[in-house]
């Protein structure tokens, strides 16, 4: 096993990282740009390494700069975490390169899965259904046209080496296509320094079902089962579960599903934690979407409803362990829900809202796990992804999750930036989603039927005027213009004059 | 005895000094209040556009008005011409889409501001002019600056 690894992330995956390492006894070393200097992983970590100014691409992108890093705090092996460089092929073989063990897949395996369109091409060969498009990147807009047209409208462009909604663009009418083959590749080389894009149907109002692999250097392989993910918002997951709704009433997808992702990941020998997604429809036929060659922002629901700790089971994979357990061996109970708890205003387009933490206080108590990256005090950087932290909740069936996820939300509170917290507790308690009728679309049908707010209840008003009450008596007093005047002192001292 | 007027989103509340024994101050901004048997949690807030008050899911606009104190001014309107079209949140402003003296329709695009991976479109909420605009590319913005001035 490793002595010491050094994480090339931020947030609470990097937290989350250093707590598997301190549970096997071995180091962690944490990197940080200059906007992390206090984040919680920077004062987790046994050690930590300043790499560079607040733009990720100065910092958290750079190659160079970690592998220093590396070698200077004597590590010797690099987690990647999610985003960033984990699905950087030309980073994992640096790694090598420099004798330090990548925590992930070969950079053979991160090549061939990492281009959008080789990935269909190599799950169609392993006869893994795939959504009907065209694997070439869309550059002739002539050509992009004629498959459009055939593919008949809606549909959809994709960045080939993108993830998370980045670099994806929904066209209705051909009149749309070429600004939005345009906008897409260049958030798609923003955010991915490739500006490759192609072109898919759109399927309307799919389920979003991906399945969790893990797989040895020996060639043992093994899935974990589905995690339902549908619950998006600007095409990023915000909340998943396990097992999902639809395989619950379907039994027999989870190994078909399995089975195909399986087969995706012989192709080409895979090693390490991946992930699988694919789209469902409302008939329960699956389409092979595209290969996550990382650990996944959600593994927490598969961990809570399998027993196993993935990262361990990372980190012993990446030590050239083998699988300490057999596909028959693994076994799914009870009902795990995440939801992502993120810096953004709800009722304003999901804007992202970075500031300072004034008051935080978190959920626990019975099956409760709480993946947070942040505390009470810390400025949240604008640089970086939103997600504060994953609220997960495991009960015995989904409808006591449900009940579990609501009390943690109930007791959850952050204040001093726009969060999601609020609207989690709508969208949990919401009637269709307890139904778990769940698809893409759902957070955008749910702005639409939502109802407005009763009035609230008489004592609840009341109790906020004694709050108000007894918070501007306390010297935060409203002045004439407007301003607020927050010094405690200062009222004090004017109080004490006037005796 | 004291009696303070609280509008609660606008919702006149009128409290006396004895009601506040049922209000404790758990931790900084936090309170705990008991009316009647039944617990409260309700947090405080001092935002930028004035106290905010919240408990559970609910959040209220909050002020609080000394019945002495009868000089207020009232909130007048900014002049109808003229709108100023702010950044709602921290961030870079990475592009300008429009310059001074250009015509603009209701809904297009002004700046884009990027925050958290993220780019924002801020759009024209009526027809006019641009009569200033504030920013440079690559600027960093803090909630409530003015990005744009419409006329």
């Amino acid at each position: 096993m490793f002595r010491k690894v050094l994480i090339a992330n931020r947030g609470e995956i990097a937290v989350r990282i250093v707590r598997a390492l301190r549970e096997m006894n071995i180091g962690s070393v944490a990197v940080f740009s200059d906007a992390d200097r206090a984040a919680l992983h920077v004062r987790l970590a046994d050690e930590a390494e300043h790499i560079g100014p607040a733009p990720s691409s100065e910092s958290y992108l750079r190659i160079d700069r970690i592998l220093e890093a590396a070698k200077k705090h004597d590590a010797d092996a690099i987690h990647p975490g999610y985003g960033f460089l984990s699905e950087n092929a030309e980073f994992a073989a640096a790694c090598e390169a420099s004798g330090i063990v990548f925590i992930g897949p070969t950079p053979e395996a991160i090549r061939r899965l990492g281009s959008k369109t080789a990935a269909r091409t190599l799950a169609k060969e392993a006869s893994v259904p795939t959504v009907p498009g065209s694997e070439q990147p869309a550059t002739q807009l002539e050509e992009v046209r004629r498959v459009a047209r055939e593919l008949v409208y809606p549909v959809l462009l994709k960045a080939s080496a993108g993830g998370g909604g980045k670099g994806m663009r929904r066209v209705d009418q051909e009149s749309e296509l070429e600004a939005a083959i345009r906008e897409a590749s260049s958030e798609a080389e923003r955010s991915f320094r490739n500006g490759e894009v192609y072109i898919e149907k759109l399927i309307d109002k799919p389920r979003h079902i991906e399945i969790q692999i893990a797989g040895d250097q020996y060639g043992n392989l093994v899935h974990l089962g589905e995690r339902e993910c549908s619950l998006q918002r600007r095409h990023q997951k915000i909340s998943e579960e396990c097992p999902s709704p639809l395989i619950t009433s379907n039994p027999e997808m989870r190994t078909a599903m399995g089975e195909a992702a399986l087969r995706v990941a012989r192709a080409v020998g895979y090693s390490s934690l991946g992930t699988v997604e694919f789209l469902a429809d409302i008939q329960g036929d699956f389409y092979f979407l595209e290969v996550n060659t990382r650990l996944q922002v959600e593994h927490p629901v598969t961990e809570l409803v399998t027993g196993y700790d993935l990262v361990r089971l990372q980190l012993e994979i990446a030590a050239g362990e083998k699988l300490p357990f057999q596909q028959q061996d693994v076994h799914w109970r009870g009902s795990a829900i995440e939801c992502r708890i993120c810096a953004e205003d709800t009722e304003n387009n999901f804007f992202p809202s970075p500031g300072r933490i004034v008051q935080l206080r978190e959920p626990s108590g019975p099956g409760v796990r709480l993946d947070s990256g942040v505390y009470q005090g810390w400025t949240v950087p604008l640089e970086y992804d939103p997600l504060l932290a994953k609220l997960v909740v495991w009960h015995e069936d989904r409808d006591a999750a449900i009940g579990r996820m609501l009390r943690a939300l109930d007791e959850y509170s952050i204040t001093g930036l726009e969060n999601n917290v609020a609207f989690f507790r709508e969208i949990i308690d919401d009637p269709i989603f307890r139904k778990g009728w769940l698809q893409t679309g759902f957070v955008a049908d749910f702005f639409a039927r939502r109802k407005p707010k009763s009035p609230p209840p008489q004592e609840l008003e009341l109790a906020a005027a004694l709050v108000a009450a007894a918070h501007s008596r306390n010297g935060k007093r409203e002045t004439r213009n407007g301003k607020l005047e927050a010094s405690r002192w200062l009222t004090d001292g004017r109080t004490s004059l006037l005796r | 005895m004291t009696k303070l007027q609280i509008l609660i989103d606008g919702n006149p509340i009128e409290i006396d000094s004895r009601d506040m024994q049922s209000v404790k101050e758990v931790e900084p901004g936090v309170y705990s209040v008991l009316l009647e048997g039944r617990s409260f949690e309700v947090r405080a807030i001092t935002a930028a556009d004035g106290l905010r008050v919240e408990t559970g899911s609910r959040r209220f606009a909050v002020e609080v008005r000394d019945p002495r104190d009868s000089s207020r001014l009232a909130k007048t309107a900014l002049g109808s011409g003229r709108k100023s079209i702010s950044a709602p949140m921290p961030g870079k402003v990475v592009r300008l889409l429009v310059r001074e003296g250009d015509s603009v329709d209701s809904g297009q695009g002004l700046v884009v501001v990027e925050a958290m991976k993220m780019q924002n479109e801020m759009k024209a909420p009526r027809a006019g002019r641009v009569a200033e605009v504030l920013v440079r590319d690559g600027d960093t913005v803090a909630a409530g600056d003015t990005l744009v001035v419409l006329e």
